[in-house]
């Protein structure tokens, strides 16, 4: 166990099997609460290629059954862990945003980062399960009953789909970047975000850097509590492990390095503000803003938000302003420009579809850059909102 | 009648220690000051969040003006570092909404600088009457 990075894969036959790559995740999840490592286990369990259900358990059986990537159920596990497991030791295979989120509420003193386990999983992105459901069904596209999807699985820049057909077990895959010219494709957060793999978490696992063929996943460890959790189920015997290669390494950087370099074309490519003067900016957020209904939705959903029935986003909001831009809006935004992490789930849920995703990200990006500051990244950095002292030269006398 | 010239509304946070203290000078000094500006005191320049100034914009401020203590003489030894932290994050916000960055101001003014005050309402006055109206008081969606 010298090395930081690894090649592991589990030992049992039937989780392998069924796991997106190698079943390392699953087999560590399940060895960690048969060994009373961890007391419970959050995982999102498959209904169907578009519906997943969120499992709290203790029962090893239940996270079996959860093995497999999901990407069309795009939730953030941040407020579920808030709410369910903020005191017990919990273990859960996170995206870059969830561990982000889960980092952030760690620094609003919500969860203590002891008790949870972060098993991060690298995120090339994720898929609205609706879109998806389009794509399966356009003609021009995968043109097949969306209902007869069996399997999803994105690898190598392609979206395959395994489907029922007539009784036949059939597959068929397009390219993503064929179908995000087609305006399909990955959410618009998935697409511009940079984070894909999870230096945040504990471990760092996916399928980038695993020598073509063989099904194992490449894990790094990126803090004791990593090492801990996979030490438990080396001793266990429920995963085996060897050292990465080289070239796995370098390949997986390379992935990650060239996957960031499309999101920064996409920020631009999804920005319509980017070349507009200030007056036509306040028109675009205000005519956006304006039809909010106030459900208060976004801010249910939004995985760094903390403040709960006290928030000042609602307590100065005036029920009344409900058709024009309101105090809702403008809190929302000032108290997520040191903090959104743009995970895109506010734009998921908002009943009347204005852009949260580009706003958040236009007002935030522009704060953390100023800010120097990264949310959701390193523990010991406290939101700089309430901070004392300056983040940067002070220019006012 | 002719019609009224348009006047500016100006909303202005002071602390109870300095910038309030200022204005009231200006007032003794006998220095005049447009009767533009509309003052609010607060105990601390650090008690101004940074929603009662977007409250004060929804409500029809054509600018705000957010003073206090000068950086280390404050009267809770270290509130307004919160104050100067906080007015970065209006002032991106400002900037990024589209709203021009003359109607947010941030002046530290202590109890003897009257005159500071009273030209700092002025001069923002002045720009404001150029500016017009805010668009973000408060209307709705017709």
């Amino acid at each position: 166990m010298q090395s930081k990075c690894h090649l592991a894969w589990a030992t049992d036959e039937e989780i392998r099997n069924k796991g997106a790559n190698g079943g390392f995740v699953t087999a560590t999840l399940v060895s960690a609460l048969e060994t009373n490592f961890i007391d419970l286990a959050l995982v999102v369990k498959k209904k169907s290629v578009y519906e997943g259900i969120l499992v709290l358990t203790s029962d090893p059986e239940e996270v079996k059954a959860s093995a497999g990537s999901l990407h069309g159920v795009p939730i953030n596990l941040a407020q579920s862990v808030l709410e369910y497991a903020a005191d017990k030791r919990v273990g859960l295979p996170t995206k870059p945003c969830d561990a982000r989120g889960i980092i952030e509420l760690v620094k609003r003193k919500q969860i203590n980062l002891e008790n949870v386990y972060l098993i991060g999983l690298n995120c090339g992105g994720t898929l609205h399960p609706l879109r998806m459901r389009e794509m399966a069904m356009a003609a021009d596209c995968f043109g097949i009953d969306p209902d007869s999807v069996q399997r999803e699985e994105i690898t190598g820049g392609k979206l395959f789909l395994e489907y029922n057909e007539e009784g036949e077990e059939k597959e068929q895959g397009i390219k993503i970047d064929e179908l995000e010219r087609q305006g399909r494709g990955r959410r618009d957060a998935c697409k511009s975000c940079i984070t894909k793999i999870p230096i945040m978490a504990d471990l760092a696992c996916g399928n980038w850097g695993v020598p073509p063929g063989e099904k194992k996943t490449f894990v790094e460890v990126l803090t004791e509590k990593g090492a801990a959790i996979l030490n438990n189920a080396l001793t266990s015997g429920a995963i085996a492990v060897e050292d990465a290669p080289l070239e796995g390494i370098e390949l997986r950087k390379k992935i990650e390095a060239s996957m960031q370099k499309l999101a920064e074309r996409w920020k631009g490519a999804l920005d319509p503000l980017i070349d507009l003067s200030p007056s036509e900016r306040f028109a675009f957020y205000k005519e956006e803003l304006q039809r909010c209904i106030h459900c208060g939705a976004c801010r249910e959903v939004c995985p760094v938000c903390a403040c709960e029935e006290d928030a000042k986003c609602l307590g100065l909001n005036e029920e009344s302003d409900a058709y024009a831009v309101s105090m809702y809006n403008l809190i929302r935004i000032v108290h997520l420009m040191d903090s959104c992490i743009h995970c895109g789930q506010c734009e998921e849920v908002c009943p009347v579809d204005i852009p949260l995703t580009l706003i958040q990200r236009r007002f935030s990006e522009r704060m953390q850059r100023h800010l120097e500051y990264t949310p959701g990244m390193d523990v010991t950095q406290t939101p700089p909102l309430n901070e004392t002292k300056l983040r940067w030269s002070a220019e006012v006398e | 009648m002719a019609e009224e010239e348009w006047e500016p509304k100006i909303l202005a946070f002071c602390c109870n220690w300095c910038s309030y203290a200022g204005a009231d000078a200006a007032g003794l000094e006998r220095r005049q000051i447009p009767p533009t500006v509309r003052v609010i005191r607060v105990m601390c320049s650090g008690r101004i969040d940074p929603a009662f100034v977007l409250m004060g914009f929804l409500e029809g401020a054509d600018a705000v003006l957010v003073t206090g203590c000068h950086i280390g003489d404050c009267h809770y030894v270290d509130a307004n570092y919160k104050t100067r932290n906080r007015y970065e994050f209006l002032k991106e916000f400002v900037e990024e909404l589209g709203l021009e960055p003359e109607r947010l101001h941030l002046k530290w003014i202590s109890a003897s600088e009257g005159p500071i005050f009273a030209d700092m309402v002025r001069e923002v006055t002045e720009k404001v009457k150029k500016l017009g109206p805010s668009p973000l008081r408060r209307t709705w969606k017709s």
